[in-house]
């Protein structure tokens, strides 16, 4: 384990975590089209900041930032880590880093179209999933964690846990294509508002269930209750953002311009989504990691993942 | 790295310049976007005589009062304009300004459907001033393809915005300093909202019309339109209000070589029809509103 590499990586998933907060704050101000270049504003590098070129300009720069410090993490990987699947996801991180800049810049181009909007989003979820991930894989605890054993009879928790990412990742789509589907000025799609509740009732019981299982089944073991009941609380403060946010955002169109609360309550909607998001990432690899997918493959489990080679399997 | 892994890296590279080409391509006009002008070129022009339409509107009710707009985002604008408010509903003794007036349909005496005949494009520009941090004027009419002139006269950079259904959408910033802007739109649409990304507050409207026959109420809410031919119109007026603006519409009959009274009426206690044309299609919430 390399204790370097681990600190950079969660400074990297931090700065990640600062962007996601700098990109909401450019939708909910609805600064996206304050410049109509890219990746120039207004054919400068560092233009004068006013208005909400402060906002989409400032959004950028954190992104230059994010994208330098993905780059030097990927060299990191590459001469650091020995693990060729890590290597190949430090690949990963910065292919998708590039990407999200270019679906940053389409957006700009084709001025806000709601598919690429959506997308630019959704990318920043799984970029900032993928930052977070590169951080649990060259942990010490992920490095030392020892194999458990799972209750027979039982539905495997890492089936529940990636029921519960996807229910997640579903509705972080349906939110995203909510959010950019209008401007504060008008008001939003009746259809896309009942998805989205519809989307925190499933993954209020995915997630509540997944995290309820763990909290029951290994109270005992920090590795896994910690993201559980971290999720947990997330998921209770999302709920109540979302409810904060929908009321702001339902008077918001006939406000003169964008106004706080509805920009603060809708950029921690945002930003809170994407930590229910990441601890559930957290929550689920952990169970892949320690827990077997069938109690009596418990050995060929730890085969096929090739993680238990420097792994003391408990007799 | 492997080879099957830089393959795909530059596989990706490879797509994701591609994509971003396309993106930088521009918008050329598309022939449905050219059809206005082409069409007005095969038509009659009208030649007889002419009446006008006039009337007042009036705003029944306590008006909304202007909202206070916080530009500490923008020092300049402070600065220029202290005191800035929401200019949506300007009401003066119970007449309302602001409001587009205009024939949307209906058919010369004797003759073809008033969109038949072809009405000449002014040569003359409609300016559209950014002034304080703000539209003057907040509603203007131009016809297909007459020019438009925006101008910026304020000390801080502006970005016009204007976001149609049927034209072309543009977004262009525009310096302190810098020479007007001159635009015109191909086709006819009521109407366009125009922003200003870099000040959210500032908005616009334009009406494009294929005739002459257009105005906006004044401070006092009066309105004449002349130069109509006799005949029987549905006449709209438009003003700014919800998702996509509210609509009146009366049918005047026009004497020739006289004028036709087309009194109109907003706020509490009218009945509004639901716009002609969607400015911005957003649903309402069921919760609070009928759709």
């Amino acid at each position: 384990m390399n204790r370097g590499l681990n600190r950079f990586a969660i400074f990297v998933a931090c700065a990640t975590f600062f962007l996601i907060i700098a990109g909401a704050l450019v939708t909910s101000n609805d600064a996206g089209l304050a410049t109509p270049d890219w990746p120039l504003s207004n054919g400068q590098v560092f233009p004068k900041m006013v208005g909400n070129l402060f906002w989409e300009h400032g959004h950028r720069m954190v992104a230059t930032t994010v994208g330098m410090l993905t780059i030097v993490l990927t060299i990191y990987i590459l001469s650091k880590e020995k693990r060729s699947w890590v290597r190949k996801l430090g690949i990963f991180a910065l292919l998708a880093v590039i990407a999200q800049g270019l679906l940053g810049g389409l957006t700009v181009k084709l001025m806000l179209p709601l598919a690429v909007s959506t997308a630019h989003a959704t990318l920043a979820q799984l970029f900032f999933c993928t930052t977070v991930s590169l951080a649990v894989f060259t942990s010490r605890s992920w490095i030392e964690a020892r194999p458990l054993e799972e209750e027979k009879a039982t539905l495997p928790l890492r089936y529940i846990c990636t029921a519960a990412l996807v229910t997640i990742f579903l509705q972080l789509i349906i939110g995203a294509t909510l959010r950019h589907s209008a401007t504060w000025d008008q008001h939003l799609p009746t259809e896309l508002i009942l998805a989205h509740i519809g989307g925190a009732l499933a993954v209020t019981i995915a997630l509540g269930s997944a995290s309820l299982a763990v909290l029951r089944r290994h109270k005992d073991e920090v590795f896994l209750t910690r993201p559980a009941l971290f999720a947990l609380v997330l998921l209770i403060v999302q709920l109540s953002l979302g409810i904060a946010a929908y009321v702001t955002r339902l008077a918001s169109p006939s406000d003169p311009q964008p106004l706080n609360p509805m920009i603060s309550i809708t950029v921690a909607h945002v930003a809170c989504g994407a930590l229910v998001f990441v601890s559930t990432i957290v929550l689920t690899l952990r169970t892949y990691r320690v827990l077997p997918a069938r109690p009596a493959l418990r050995e060929s489990f730890l085969q096929d993942y090739g993680i238990g080679q420097d792994v003391h399997v408990k007799s | 790295m492997n080879r099957q892994t830089k393959v795909w890296l530059v596989l990706s590279i490879a797509l994701s310049l591609l994509v971003l080409g396309s993106a930088c391509g521009g918008g050329a006009p598309t022939n449905k976007e050219s059809a206005d002008a082409g069409a007005s070129g095969a038509a009659q022009a009208y030649s007889g005589a002419t009446g006008t339409i006039s009337g007042v509107i009036s705003y029944n009710g306590t008006p909304p009062a202007p909202k206070k707009i916080d530009t500490t985002a923008d020092a300049v604008c402070g600065q220029k304009n202290p005191n800035l408010m929401t200019d949506d509903t300007i009401v003066k003794d119970g007449k309302l300004a602001n409001t587009f007036v205009y024939i949307k349909e209906g058919s010369v005496e004797g003759g073809k459907k008033i969109g038949e005949y072809a009405w000449t494009t002014p040569t003359t520009e409609v300016q559209l001033d950014q002034n304080g941090c703000h539209y003057a004027p907040h509603v203007l009419g131009v016809m297909v393809n007459q020019k438009l002139k925006i101008t910026n006269s304020d000390a801080t950079q502006h970005n016009i915005h204007p976001t149609p259904k049927l034209n072309t959408e543009w977004n262009q910033t525009q310096a302190n300093g810098a020479p007007p802007i001159e635009k015109s739109f191909t086709r006819a649409e009521q109407l366009i909202p125009v922003k200003c990304n870099q000040h959210p507050w500032m908005k616009a409207y334009i009406g494009v019309m294929k005739h002459p026959f257009f105005k906006v109420s004044n401070d006092t809410g009066a309105y004449e339109i002349s130069g109509v031919p006799p005949g029987t119109y549905t006449v709209v007026a438009w003003r700014e209000g919800g998702a996509n603006g509210e609509e009146k519409t009366m049918q005047v009959t026009v004497p020739a070589s006289g004028s036709a009274k087309a009194d109109f009426a907003f706020g509490a206690a009218t009945t509004s029809t639901k716009p002609s044309l969607q400015m911005m299609p957003a649903i309402e919430f069921p919760m609070l509103h009928k759709r």
